[in-house]
């Protein structure tokens, strides 16, 4: 017992030591010395910076949710913390059933399990504690419940970025104000004068992360496919919402460009043989060990692409930070009307030559699974096969293998 | 020219089938109880399927596998999902089939199918094993009864009464205290169907639902269940002879569909 509690509190204090992350940055770097993908080394290296940064606390710590621009934190020279992704990070670890017990103590089991994860890992005190938290009210109904909450566990401020269901030249003033808000309210809470060059800097090395990704997605839409769908939906989704805005953006989107080219240019696609070519609706997909993409595999069916990885908004104006970020919140395909949502997966359908579409439906997601049955009317009506997958991103109980395998192999036979 | 014989075998997690097709339709099948070992009930049931038929292992050219437990027969040449199966064994059985409600006996589904037999669309329970046939067994030894007696003696009751909980476990409960409080049997039994049957109406609701329907798995065995069934679709629903065993069947039939198996 004394020994058990010894234990726990040397990872805790492991966990929350900057030094930690210095240190595995070299050893990292040599155990994965024969690991050619480099863009996976950048994320695990970004990755370690952000708890580096996020620990030492040199700077006002920012905890954002996930659909929250980064380009805000970056362009205010916050350190920006997202505590869903770390609890993807905490899942992919298989170490996400503790914190999630122990949020169920306090949450309603129907939240989002990546809401209990990071709840629960802030009742346990692994977490970095915030300055400011940040949210947005688009896409993610609960998710500013969540913040809220948190703001008041930490008692620190949480300001809120509300987006309207429709867009148009209002919409967009409306939110570049509050973005102008955020700003001014921020700066005056920790203390700090914004530099709106740092600011127009930020903008910039967003719109080079972002002409890398126009053309990654282009690549991808090569056959045989040269990018893993289970990767698109991890890491690659991951510095999309983190690291826009910041070097590590740049680098990593770079790269990764440099590798697809060079897969494409030699014809190589991920899977030994490519029968079939899928599509993934949904941000996320189970973190934890699972066969999901295992199990496509054998039946030689690629996730192409995946909707999370769509690029929706426009480049953006550095000159012009609180107009240009407020157009990229009310270009998302996620946020506002239905019909938005899928005249994108229509696109997505004919611009990756799909053959049938998979609909993860994450437990507690109200945003995506509520359109789940509109979007299928509207794929099977073009002929598509199309199934709804239930399960859990971040909570391993709450997944079926027997039934997910049933489901996914009757897809595949469905295609014929 | 040799005998064209070909076998479906399917492991479900209550029970399972073997059924050995010949040229002309069934030879033989059998029928299981799965239990803990779905690898020896696999072999079991083929080597009684096989001495029904009168047919000798090595005659048959190709086996198929279905349902939970496909990917633990080592013997089969081939596996595909129940749904798939059944789609096809339905089909077989009644060519205008163009919706098949499976209820077996951990899950229910709903296959809606095209003139040829293969599946456009399908919906099934998810996780819960709540209106099924363990759930029937469970209800029939609350309320004293065999299972066998259930949908009989459902159809003598004028009225079903409501049940509130499709959970196994709250729903024994439920019946219990609706023992005691002297509700009749056959009216707790006709409520149970009753619910069972809007459960899977329900998710059939989530696809553009045909007729013909054909209701196949061990639960299409209680004429309770088929009549409400019948009630809420408005239409007749087929009922094979045998339901439990169209996974098999349609398993056996892809088995003739592809050929002998590559030696």
């Amino acid at each position: 017992m004394e020994n058990e509690r010894g234990r726990e509190k040397l990872i805790k204090w492991a966990v929350k030591s900057p030094l930690t992350y210095r240190l595995l940055r070299p050893v990292l770097d040599l155990l994965t010395r024969k690991n050619d993908n480099e863009p996976f080394k950048i994320w695990v290296r970004f990755l370690l910076d952000a708890m580096n940064n996020s620990y030492a606390r040199k700077q006002p710590v920012v905890w954002m949710s996930a659909f929250t621009p980064s380009e805000i934190a970056y362009g205010m020279g916050y350190v920006p913390f997202m505590p869903e992704i770390i609890a993807s990070v905490v899942t992919y670890l298989g170490k996400s059933k503790g914190p999630i017990a122990l949020a169920n103590a306090y949450a309603s089991s129907d939240l989002c399990s990546f809401h209990r994860c990071a709840l629960g890992l802030v009742m346990e005190d692994y977490l970095p504690k915030p300055d400011l938290i940040i949210s947005s009210s688009y896409l993610c109904e609960g998710a500013n419940k969540f913040f809220h909450y948190l703001a008041s566990y930490y008692r620190c401020p949480h300001l809120m970025v509300d987006a309207p269901y429709r867009g148009g030249s209002a919409a967009k003033k409306y939110v570049a104000d509050q973005l102008k808000e955020l700003v001014d309210k921020s700066s005056r809470l920790l203390g700090l004068v914004p530099d709106m060059s740092v600011m127009s800097q930020a903008l910039e090395l967003s719109n080079k992360a972002r002409a890398y990704i126009a053309e990654i997605n282009r690549l991808r839409r090569s056959r045989p496919s040269p990018f893993p769908g289970s990767e698109g939906l991890s890491y690659l989704a991951g510095m999309v919402f983190y690291s826009l805005g910041s070097k590590w953006g740049v680098d990593f989107f770079k790269t990764l460009h440099l590798s697809l080219e060079q897969k494409v240019a030699k014809g190589e696609g991920y899977l030994p043989e490519e029968k079939y070519r899928l599509l993934w609706l949904h941000h996320i997909r189970p973190y934890y060990k699972n066969e999901i993409f295992k199990i496509l595999e054998e039946k030689k069916a690629a996730v192409s692409f995946e909707e999370t990885n769509y690029l929706y908004w426009p480049a953006l104006e550095p000159s012009k930070p609180y107009e240009s970020l407020a157009d990229k919140i009310i270009s998302n395909i996620w946020a506002g009307s239905l019909e938005r949502r899928v005249h994108a997966i229509e696109e997505m359908v004919e611009e990756y030559d799909i053959d049938g579409v998979i609909h993860f439906s994450h437990w507690g997601c109200r945003q995506s699974c509520g359109g789940a049955a509109v979007v299928g009317d509207v794929l099977k009506q073009k002929g598509l096969p199309y199934i709804v997958l239930p399960g859990d991103g971040a909570d391993p109980d709450n997944f079926s293998p027997g039934q997910t395998r049933t489901r996914l192999e009757a897809l595949i036979e469905m295609l014929g | 020219m040799g005998k064209r014989i070909y076998a479906g075998i399917d492991i479900g997690s209550l029970s399972s089938e073997a059924v050995i097709l010949g040229e002309n339709g069934i030879l033989g099948y059998s029928v299981r109880n799965t239990g803990a070992d779905p690898q020896r009930v696999a072999q079991e049931c083929m080597e009684e399927a096989l001495a029904r038929a009168n047919v000798a292992k090595e005659d048959v050219l190709s086996i198929v596998a279905t349902g939970y437990g496909r990917i633990r027969v080592p013997f089969a040449d081939r596996e595909i999902t129940e749904i798939t199966c059944h789609a096809k064994g339905a089909h077989f059985l009644f060519p205008e089939t163009r919706t098949v409600i499976d209820i077996g006996g951990q899950d229910s589904k709903v296959i809606t199918l095209d003139e040829r037999g293969a599946v456009t669309d399908f919906a099934m329970n998810d996780r819960c094993a709540a209106g099924t046939g363990r759930f029937l067994e469970v209800m029939a030894t609350a309320l004293e009864t065999k299972l066998s007696e259930l949908g009989q003696r459902s159809l003598e009751a004028k009225k079903g009464v409501p049940i509130s909980s499709m959970c196994t476990v709250f729903a024994e409960s439920e019946v219990i205290s609706l023992i005691a409080e002297g509700k009749r049997r056959e009216e707790i039994m006709r409520g149970l169907h009753e619910a069972i049957s809007s459960r899977v109406y329900r998710m059939a609701k989530k696809l553009r639902v045909k007729k013909e329907i054909t209701f196949t798995g061990g639960v299409a065995k209680n004429q309770g269940i088929v009549k409400a069934l019948e009630v809420l679709f408005k239409m007749p629903v087929n009922v094979p002879d045998e339901p439990q065993i169209v996974g098999a069947l349609g398993a056996a039939l892809y088995a003739r569909s592809a050929g002998p198996r590559a030696r």
